[in-house]
């Protein structure tokens, strides 16, 4: 039998320093979604000079207002590693429907107040079926919420026939003309909205129990929280979020059709990726969905600026994507996917 | 400590499909009593504690606490009646605060109009944390900011906070292993707290593989062996000796493990580790494979022994170190790679590591080597069914036919599907991770006989037993680990095996 000496430094004390390394390291990736927003802004000024003047940042805050609403309500979404595909339809439909129900050059209805209102609801209705299929029979978001999706934006073209009408309410048209302090009415509401996510994310028990689901689904279990329920309620605000930015949309184009939603979610979770929110779900907060929202949209603007075509554009974005994603993923995972 | 009789249980007993994992506790707790829970690893310690705690049903027996019936539905029905567990692997939330995890599902308490007032739910956790002498714990810090002794500090008191809402010292705390991440110092604060709490009335179970600690803690001790309670140690007067030999209890015989056809390993060295280490894991492992020999690695879990496999096996990267294969250098970027060199694993973790459960057994068993079965690169189902069929007979797998569904077959011969693909590879380096766990009685002595089979014809195995007493029976030689370090080394000749109690004085 051989036995042999043991060493200084125990193999534990290499243990909790490699542990205390990596903590150091997620710090970083913390900030530096800010600390790029600035170098960002700074740079494109100096690049280029309009980038910067009164009238260019508030043209950019102006683009914000759909982007920021949708990128809030999935900013929960993500939170809790789920993803909802389904805001793009919601948007599509509800805006539809509002430009059919308000005074429009479609048919003689005149709702009013009401043809805001209703149409919300039925979006309303659209998140929490969305969330209780999931819940209840366990299937992925990313397909459910699909389907949900695409009904909603089918139910959106049947209401109106292929035919979209214009809305042509005066609060509308007021709406849309309204600025304070240079920036449009549409952009206060949208901030109006991130500030009251704030505070349900970060002074809710329900904000809480969104971060405990996303980072150890059941510790929140065993600690006592309802995660179906949380979970549904998630689905709820975002397509909340989702009702809201179509009326934002309608209120800024005016027809109301189902290309309102088209194309306006991917960017939003680009957005998020690149604030640095986890699509795994735990990391990232209503900050990072500012700074996230910003960058983009600085970026979407700076690349206008400086007139790159359209598909350069997109290849740019996608490439973004990636290297957001990359940075943002928790290292020393042996499984690809999840 | 008084003489109150706080918990009991009796007859508690606990199945899993044919695989019994506990038998027969009674176990008896009284008021401001600590006591220790030891046995090797598998021997139903973290089961008993976690049917207590809630999470888990026992399959039959009764408990009781207080002198009431108690038979908690969830882990929340018990904290309510007053017993609360500390888990091995922790359970707080990392991303959130100390107070948002300490209150964490019970925010209702400083809400208004659904508002939480986080500054007296700061000072409630602060009024806690003190409770406990945490004083230099902040209930704003983050979770993920803390090392692991302030973590398991405050898991302990968010368990205590939530048990003596209702308890009021007399509440009964369950510690898994509470010890293994902390160091010498951080483990005497806890002692510290754990002796407060007694004083106050309350009870503690404590499980942990230092014995050392055990005896410094404890007042009675149970000792657990395959699932049964196999004595009651009083701990005054005890020392690690009595509690090894307790432990180990008695000895399989050689006939249990076909001992008599265990290899004599020729000088033949097959595979070779120099000086590996993993940072955080294990350091300076060394040791040599040879033909045709069995090696046993022992030591307790977190002892490093997995993650030298997964180094040999392609899973992990060394961060310093060499393997040799037959005298050549190799460095694996994953298990394909070792496969190729001609090393293959039974993994530990069967229903997600080994078997494909949707997929039938003729496609479970080629799935490492597809190639064997090809036919200008497309599998030929024909040769595939043939090659299954003669594994089904050759290692009499009980089952419908080879298109049957793996994960419809009991787990001996789950697990003998996993070796007749792990022996069609024809790799002749086997790593075998606990290949005998959740396997019914039966199918262990297939099992074994494989083993011998396959050393009689030149392959190697390097195996982590289910107990010590496998390990030693089926081994020809083990190493033995212990936090990271390769400890010792005994020759397990079939005519002369070491004693147990030698092998886990090392372990522990």
């Amino acid at each position: 039998m051989k036995t042999f000496d043991r060493q200084a430094m125990t193999v534990a004390e290499e243990f909790v320093s490699k542990v205390e390394r990596e903590a150091r390291s997620s710090l970083i990736r913390v900030y530096a979604p800010m600390i790029l927003l600035v170098v960002m802004t700074i740079g494109f000024s100096i690049y280029d000079s309009h980038f910067f003047s009164m009238k260019n940042l508030s043209n950019i805050l102006g683009q914000m207002a759909v982007p920021l609403t949708l990128a809030t309500g999935l900013t929960f979404v993500l939170l809790i590693g789920r993803i909802d595909l389904s805001v793009e339809g919601v948007m599509g439909l509800v805006g539809s429907a509002i430009a059919l129900l308000v005074v429009n050059s479609r048919n003689s209805n005149d709702w009013g107040i009401w043809g805001v209102i209703v149409p919300i609801i039925a979006g309303l209705l659209f998140g929490l079926i969305t969330g209780i299929l999931h819940v209840r029979l366990r299937i992925a978001t990313f397909i459910i919420t699909y389907a949900t999706g695409t009904i909603a934006a089918g139910i959106a073209v049947l209401l109106y026939h292929s035919q979209p009408a214009t809305a042509k309410a005066q609060w509308i048209i007021d709406a849309s003309r309204t600025t304070f302090l240079n920036i449009p009415l549409i952009t206060w509401i949208a901030v109006a909205f991130f500030a009251v996510c704030c505070v349900i994310l970060n002074y809710t028990a329900f904000g809480r129990a969104v971060y405990a689901i996303g980072d150890n689904e059941a510790a929140a279990r065993a600690s006592g929280i309802n995660v179906s329920k949380v979970t549904i309620q998630v689905f709820v605000l975002s397509s909340f979020a989702a009702s809201l930015a179509g009326v934002l949309a309608l209120i800024r184009l005016k027809l109301g059709q189902v290309s309102l939603g088209t194309d306006q979610m991917f960017p939003c979770i680009t957005a998020l990726v690149v604030g640095g929110t986890s699509l795994a779900g735990g990391k990232g907060g209503m900050l990072q969905t500012m700074v996230g929202t910003l960058i983009y949209m600085e970026l979407l603007n700076f690349l206008t600026i400086i007139q790159v075509p359209a598909d350069y554009k997109k290849a740019i974005l996608g490439v973004i994507i990636i290297v957001a994603v990359v940075l943002t993923l928790t290292r020393g995972r042996k499984t690809i996917a999840k | 400590m008084n003489q109150e009789i706080l918990f009991t249980t009796e007859n508690i007993g606990k199945t899993y499909g044919v695989n019994t994992v506990l038998q027969g506790i009674n176990v008896e707790i009284r008021r401001g009593e600590i006591v220790g829970l030891i046995g090797e690893n598998g021997a139903g310690k973290s089961t008993l504690l976690k049917i207590i705690a809630g999470v888990e049903q026992p399959t039959v027996g009764t408990m009781e606490m207080n002198g009431k019936p108690f038979s908690p539905a969830s882990m929340l029905d018990a904290n309510r009646q007053g017993i609360g567990m500390v888990f091995q692997e922790q359970s707080l939330i990392s991303n959130l605060t100390v107070a948002q995890n300490i209150y964490l599902g019970r925010e209702r308490d400083f809400s208004s109009f659904g508002l939480i007032n986080w500054s007296r739910m700061n000072a409630r956790a602060r009024e806690a944390l003190n409770k406990m002498g945490l004083k230099d714990i902040s209930p704003k810090a983050r979770v993920r900011d803390l090392d692991f002794a302030m973590r398991q500090m405050v898991e302990i008191t968010k368990v205590l906070d939530i048990v003596s809402e209702t308890a009021n010292n007399r509440a009964l705390i369950l510690l898994d292993e509470p010890t293994t991440v902390l160091s010498d110092a951080e483990m005497a604060v806890l002692f510290e707290k754990v002796r407060q709490m007694k004083e106050k009335g309350n009870s503690v179970i404590f499980i942990s593989h230092r014995l050392q600690e055990v005896l410094q803690i404890t007042d009675r001790i149970y000792v657990f062996k395959d699932g049964r309670q196999t004595a009651e140690v009083r701990t005054e007067g005890a020392d690690e000796y009595i509690l090894y030999e307790k432990m180990v209890g008695r000895e399989t015989n050689g006939e249990y493990y076909v001992s008599a056809r265990q290899t004599v390993p020729g000088a033949d060295v097959v595979l070779e580790v120099e000086n590996m280490s993993l940072f955080g894991s294990f350091r300076n492992v060394s040791f040599k494979l040879h033909k045709g020999e069995v090696l046993g690695l022992c030591g307790v879990e977190g002892s490093g022994k997995e993650d030298v496999c997964g180094v040999i096996s392609g899973d992990l990267a060394s961060t310093s170190g060499e393997l040799k294969v037959r005298g050549k250098r190799v460095k694996f970027a994953s298990p394909g790679d070792a496969r190729r060199a001609g090393i293959i694993s039974v993994p530990r973790d069967r229903r997600d590591e080994g078997i494909i459960g949707i997929l039938p057994i003729s496609e479970n068993i080629s799935v490492s080597n597809y190639e064997k079965n090809a036919a200008h690169g497309l599998i030929s189902n024909r040769r595939q069914d043939r090659n299954a069929r003669e594994w089904v007979r050759s290692l009499s797998i009980k089952c419908a036919g080879v298109a049957q569904r793996v994960s419809n077959l009991s787990g001996g011969n789950a697990q003998k599907v996993i070796f007749a693909r792990v022996l069609d590879s024809e790799c002749p380096i086997l790593i075998l991770d606990h290949p005998t766990r959740g396997v019914d009685l039966g199918a262990k002595g297939d099992i074994y006989a494989l083993i011998r089979d396959i050393t009689e014809k030149g392959f190697s195995v390097l195996l982590m037993g289910d107990t010590l007493d496998e390990c030693l029976g089926v081994s020809s030689r083990v190493i033995v680990m212990k936090d990271g370090l390769v400890c010792g080394e005994f020759d397990c000749p079939a005519d002369n095996k070491p004693d147990q109690v030698d092998v886990v004085k090392l372990m522990l």
